[in-house]
């Protein structure tokens, strides 16, 4: 089970800088649907890839689905080398994305997120709309039944929005 | 390029259009009551009615089953 807690005051505690996707971001705005994992893309600077490094190593980060015994470090050469990384540690599975289809990198994502606080700490969610259009630029068929419930819960919002 | 062909949509347009036509299907089975309730709960509570749901899939997972006689 993923310990959606942990992982975010533990990435927050080290300050590491990335925008909240995927479904933990649908359930942020309101979404009822079952997600397994924290999706995060994750800002491809030095000094976040060293923060990214400092916040997993203790966790024991390991790709997932990797054959037990595969030789894997998560250091700061590993994510330069690479973009996006599927994991499990011992706090859970968490996604990091260095792009996604249809919404690029952190910095094209940032101004389209929103802040979110959330168990004493702050960190930055995507926003609805855009996550929507993500996911329908994305264009997988496995997306379509979350778009459909994203749209329904932007139409729910706009008719009875919070305080 | 023949009229007939101009009006025809195009590969993206298609696939749009399929795209919008599967999401309004799936729109009509929507539980609009469980999004209402949900959105009166705080975001900590979201993801922690998200946590609950994660560890009943587990549990049931988990559950022995049997073959009915």
């Amino acid at each position: 089970m993923t310990k959606f807690a942990a992982l975010l005051r533990s990435l927050t505690g080290e300050g590491v800088e990335f925008v909240l996707v995927g479904g933990a971001a649908a359930a942020a705005h309101g979404s009822v649907r079952l997600t397994r994992d924290l999706d995060i893309v994750y800002r491809r600077s030095p000094e976040n890839l060293a923060r990214l490094v400092r916040c997993l190593a203790p966790h024991r980060p390991y790709l997932r689905d990797a054959p037990a015994g595969l030789p894997f470090c998560l250091d700061e050469e590993t994510l330069r080398r690479g973009l996006n990384f599927t994991l499990m540690t011992d706090l859970g599975a968490l996604d990091l994305f260095g792009e996604i289809a249809g919404g690029g990198g952190y910095e094209q994502l940032l101004p389209y997120s929103i802040s979110l606080d959330v168990y004493g700490v702050t960190c930055r969610c995507l926003g609805l709309r855009r996550l929507i259009e993500v996911k329908r630029a994305a264009g997988r068929p496995r997306d379509l039944e979350a778009v459909a419930e994203l749209e329904a819960l932007l139409e729910e919002s706009e008719k009875n929005p919070g305080p | 390029v023949s009229r007939e062909a101009k009006n025809q949509p195009g590969p993206k347009t298609a696939g749009r259009d399929s795209m919008d036509d599967v999401i309004a299907v799936y729109k009509r089975g929507i539980d609009r009551t469980l999004l209402r309730e949900n959105l009166k709960l705080s975001v900590e509570e979201r993801f922690e009615a998200l946590g609950e749901l994660q560890e009943f899939a587990e549990e049931l997972r988990r559950a022995p089953r049997t073959k009915s006689p």
